[in-house]
């Protein structure tokens, strides 16, 4: 069960045992209760750090911690976060779901946010605008990703498809029925359902599959990998791209493509993407830790905490469908975070 | 002209009006059918009920459904109505089971579709709600359905008041309801029972000393009663003094005092034995005293007056078919539905497996968001409002500038939300430092929001008001400011309330504007303070609908919806009763 109605049972457990021992006082005088720190959150001062310490039950951390970015790693942070949450009550975390890009320039790189999260690294123009506002941060590498290509069930042409293929089907240059793209396939339209471009996804398609030949504006941009399913389900020359979590839940609503990167075609699974067999397709899912953030006790605790959940197949894999790390990175990343939380 | 040429009178065709009298029907019915079936599609998927097997649905149909609409029937006392709802319900038995199995064999299978939900929802559920409308008009059931309002509405507010002190602070109240309110309404008690001792017109500047000095007093006292202790004084002794006072005037003191102090000690210990059942002590205390106050009232009126006692046997009757509904289905075994909306639903947070998922913290964020905004738009339109009606010249540059207002208001009605939304970020969070995502950068903002037709609605209800009725106070010597207040205000109120709470409908369910706000689309913990950062129902429904699993899409989602729904119901329905409160004053 989720944190809530446990903390509210502690609580409420307490707060009866003490509402029971005042009751008997109160008949003679009136009772009172110290636990309280006075003056707390009604000054209207604005204070946003979390004062509501006298109300965790259990745990000794309490806070804040806000978390943005990409909605490929928003399923696996919320996931963690929940864990996180039911073992330290105090700690409040918030998550939103905003796309990589918009969580750098809107939240994180002007010190709003705690974390951002990504799927792809930062990029030059986001880091220039962290330094700007004096945002340090670090990075930590959550998952792996395979980022999978979908067909309608009823296609049977398209199964396998080379990377000169994709790039021919997705490229501004690129072909416009799929007969041009193999003369034997049907002379339909191309339907396409991409990221859209503020979606680390977008980036890193663009870059690993089509480089410079740049993306097409034909096409069907969303946020929602929904969206991309209900289109392909719809047409049966749909072609579709996303992270592989959404495959991974529902199997049987589409077809993923088997990619040929030159030594036959790989379909995208846990087992290919982690031994590196799904390329080139197979990424990186980040989150970025601001480092003024870890040297506050509850954040950095939160970060080791994530770090060491991204080796936990029940959640990375089971319940989220991402590949876990493997305990080399895990290490890796670790001390990455502790230099990270010596220098805060 | 016509006379002088025309000899004989000619068929005028009605085909076009016939047409044109159907295509308004249709165009009528259009949107509430496409709605109607999408809410149908939601509450199957929020409570399950495509796997509820039929012994299931026809357990509850006998134990619940049938004695309601029996109750109903007895009240009504209408052979047609009888005779009406047989026909529907045994009528329309035969006619969904046709024609749901012909359907099915012409066109091929419905998802998540049989005869007895169609049943259920095309016939059983109108036909209950018409014939509680018809045993509303009589005493019967008005008695029934009073009580039965009076017990949910009160629980609501309970709740409601609840999840309010989660964020306002308890102790201050405490010492603003010790020192200000209470010595205000007890000099206005007094004022009223000696009219000459002018104690009424000291309440206000005693209220008003009253609450500076406690939070002066907030600031340095440290030692505060428990919560409970606090809930028992300030909240519960109050509603059941206000319902003893009601009672008092009509039926004497013994039955005032059993409808203070009954409700009030019945409240107070289920609060103590809540705790030995791991529930929540204050919450309990609340929802008995909320509830058991209107109750104790309304029983006591209803059996000095004598008329439609065996009324009162409802909420019995309803619970009854409950229980024994629930006592048939466990002793024979009938596979149940799992509903997703349940009670962990909306007690528990959000979690990555949908069974845990819950709907909490989000909830929470949004009755405080909407407490906030009614507050702020309430007090802002209402007094543009007043402005523009009462005080404003009609030429002169004043005039000018009233009509440079009304266009302007007239035209913010239309900005789109996203619009209002960047303006809460730039002014609300950063500009004035209330902070991304927090409750009071979202009540400002949403408060922008329905500000135009919040004014728009009260100006209405304003303007409704007879000038002679304005006339008349000027002509015996009332000033302005004594009209607005005495005669137009508790005129035009009804109508206000009706804008101000749809207005606030709309701003439950805006998502945009949340959105540019930083507002967080998952928190874990319900918000401890105004300044916290928190996620509202539609955020959180919105963030759902794409997960990957297929339960959250269909099955936690539909129960986010249903929950939004239903509290949005519980606001219309205040505003309804508010009105009608306020028009029989």
């Amino acid at each position: 069960m989720s944190s809530n109605p446990e903390d509210g049972r502690t609580v409420s457990r307490r707060a009866a045992l003490t509402s029971i021992a005042g009751a008997g006082a109160v008949a003679l005088a009136g009772c009172t209760d110290a636990n309280n720190d006075a003056g707390s959150g009604d000054g209207g001062s604005g204070e946003q750090s979390g004062d509501g310490g006298s109300e965790s039950g259990s745990g000794e951390l309490s806070g804040d911690i806000s978390i943005a970015g990409s909605s490929t790693v928003f399923p696996l942070m919320t996931a963690i976060a929940e864990d996180f949450q039911a073992e330290n009550s105090g700690v409040n975390i918030d998550i939103s779901s905003t796309g990589s890009g918009g969580g750098f320039s809107n939240y994180f790189c002007v010190g709003e946010t705690d974390f951002n999260n990504a799927s792809r690294p930062i990029k030059e123009s986001e880091e220039t605008l962290c330094s700007d506002n004096d945002v340090e941060y670090v990075e930590l590498v959550a998952a792996t990703d395979a980022l999978t290509v979908v067909i309608n069930n009823d296609n049977d042409f398209a199964t396998e498809l080379t990377v000169d293929q994709l790039a021919d089907i997705w490229a501004a240059d690129g072909a416009s029925t799929w007969s041009e793209v193999n003369s034997e396939w049907p002379d339909e339209e191309i339907e396409r359902y991409g990221a859209a471009e503020t979606s680390g996804t977008f980036d890193y398609f663009n870059e690993a599959v089509l480089g410079e030949r740049g993306h097409t504006d034909d096409y069907s941009a969303t946020e929602q990998d929904n969206t991309i399913v209900q289109g392909v389900t719809g047409s049966e020359y749909a072609i579709g791209y996303f992270g592989f979590s959404y495959y991974f839940q529902n199997p049987d609503e589409v077809t993923a493509v088997a990619i040929d990167d030159g030594d036959g075609p790989v379909e995208p699974s846990l087992d290919t993407a982690s031994n590196g067999e799904y390329t080139p397709l197979s990424r990186p899912l980040f989150t970025y830790p601001s480092v003024e953030s870890l040297g506050e006790e509850h954040v950095a605790e939160f970060a080791r905490y994530f770090v060491e959940q991204t080796t936990n197949e029940e959640i990375v894999a089971n319940d989220v469908g991402y590949v876990p790390l493997t305990d080399e990175t895990q290490e890796e990343q670790m001390s990455k975070l502790e230099d990270a939380i010596s220098q805060a | 002209m016509a006379t002088e040429t025309g000899t004989k009178f000619q068929a005028v065709s009605r085909l076009r009006g016939t047409v044109f009298e159907y295509v308004s029907l249709g165009a009528s019915v259009f949107g509430i059918v496409l709605l109607a079936a999408l809410l149908v599609y939601v509450s199957i998927d929020a409570f399950d009920l495509a796997n509820a097997s039929p012994q299931w649905l026809l357990t509850y149909f006998l134990t619940l459904v049938v004695p309601l609409i029996g109750f109903c029937l007895y009240s009504a006392d209408d052979r047609q109505i009888t005779r009406r709802t047989g026909l529907a319900v045994g009528g329309g038995l035969v006619v969904s089971a046709l024609v749901f199995t012909g359907v099915e064999a012409l066109v091929g299978p419905i998802d998540r579709l049989s005869w007895p939900l169609v049943y259920l929802f095309v016939f059983v559920v109108p036909t209950t709600g018409y014939t509680i409308f018809a045993a509303n008009q009589e005493t019967v059931g008005g008695v029934g359905f009073g009580l039965l309002g009076r017990l949910l509405g009160g629980t609501a507010l309970g709740l409601a008041v609840g999840v309010l002190f989660l964020v306002f602070d308890p102790q201050l109240w405490m010492l603003a309801y010790t020192f200000g309110l209470l010595p205000a309404a007890l000099a206005v008690g007094y004022g009223q029972w000696r009219p000459d001792s002018g104690m009424s017109s000291k309440a206000l500047p005693i209220g008003i000393v009253g609450l500076v000095v406690a939070v002066g007093l907030r600031q340095v006292v440290p030692m505060y009663p428990t919560d409970f202790i606090i809930y028992i004084w300030s909240v519960s002794m109050p509603i059941a003094a206000g319902g003893a006072a009601l009672v008092a005037g009509q039926r004497g003191r013994t039955a005032a005092l059993s409808v203070g102090l009954v409700p009030l000690a019945v409240a107070v210990a289920g609060g103590f034995a809540a705790a030995g059942f791991g529930l929540p002590s204050k919450t309990v205390l609340l929802v008995l005293v909320t509830a058991g106050v209107p109750v104790a009232v309304f029983i006591s009126r209803t059996l000095t007056d004598g008329e439609g006692t065996i009324g009162l046997v409802l909420p019995i009757l309803l619970a009854a078919g409950v229980l024994v509904g629930a006592l048939i289905v466990d002793f024979a075994g009938f596979p149940a539905p799992d509903p997703w909306l349940d009670p962990s639903y909306v007690t528990s947070s959000p979690s990555r497996t949908p069974v845990d998922a819950g709907l909490y913290p989000a909830i929470v964020g949004s009755v405080i968001i909407i407490a906030l905004v009614a507050v702020l738009s309430f007090v802002l339109g209402v007094g543009t409002a007043v402005f523009l009606e009462e005080y404003t010249a009609g030429s002169g540059w004043m005039g000018a500038l009233t009509r440079l207002i009304q266009v302007n208001i007239a035209n913010l009605a239309a900005v789109p939300s996203v619009v209002y939304g960047l303006l809460g970020l730039g002014l609300f969070a950063n500009f004035l430092g209330f902070g991304f995502g927090t409750a009071v950068t979202a009540a400002f903002t949403l408060s922008l929001l329905i500000l135009p037709i919040t004014i728009i609605s009260a100006q209405e209800a304003i303007r409704a008001v007879p000038d002679s009725l304005r006339q008349g106070s000027y002509g015996m010597g009332a000033t302005r400011w004594q009209t607005t207040k005495n005669v137009v205000l508790p005129e035009a109120l009804p109508g206000i309330f009706t804008g101000t709470i749809l207005a606030l409908g709309r701003a439950i369910g805006e998502t945009a504007p949340l959105i540019m706000i930083g507002a967080a689309t998952t928190v874990f913990s319900a918000p401890d303070s105004i300044w916290s950062k928190l996620s509202a129902m539609p955020m959180q429904i919105y963030a759902w609908a794409n997960f990957p699993q297929a339960e959250f899409r269909y099955g936690v989602v539909a129960a986010g919806v249903m929950t939004l729904l239903i509290v949005l119901l519980g606001m219309n329905a205040t505003a309804i009763i508010l009105r009608n409160k306020s028009e029989g004053v």
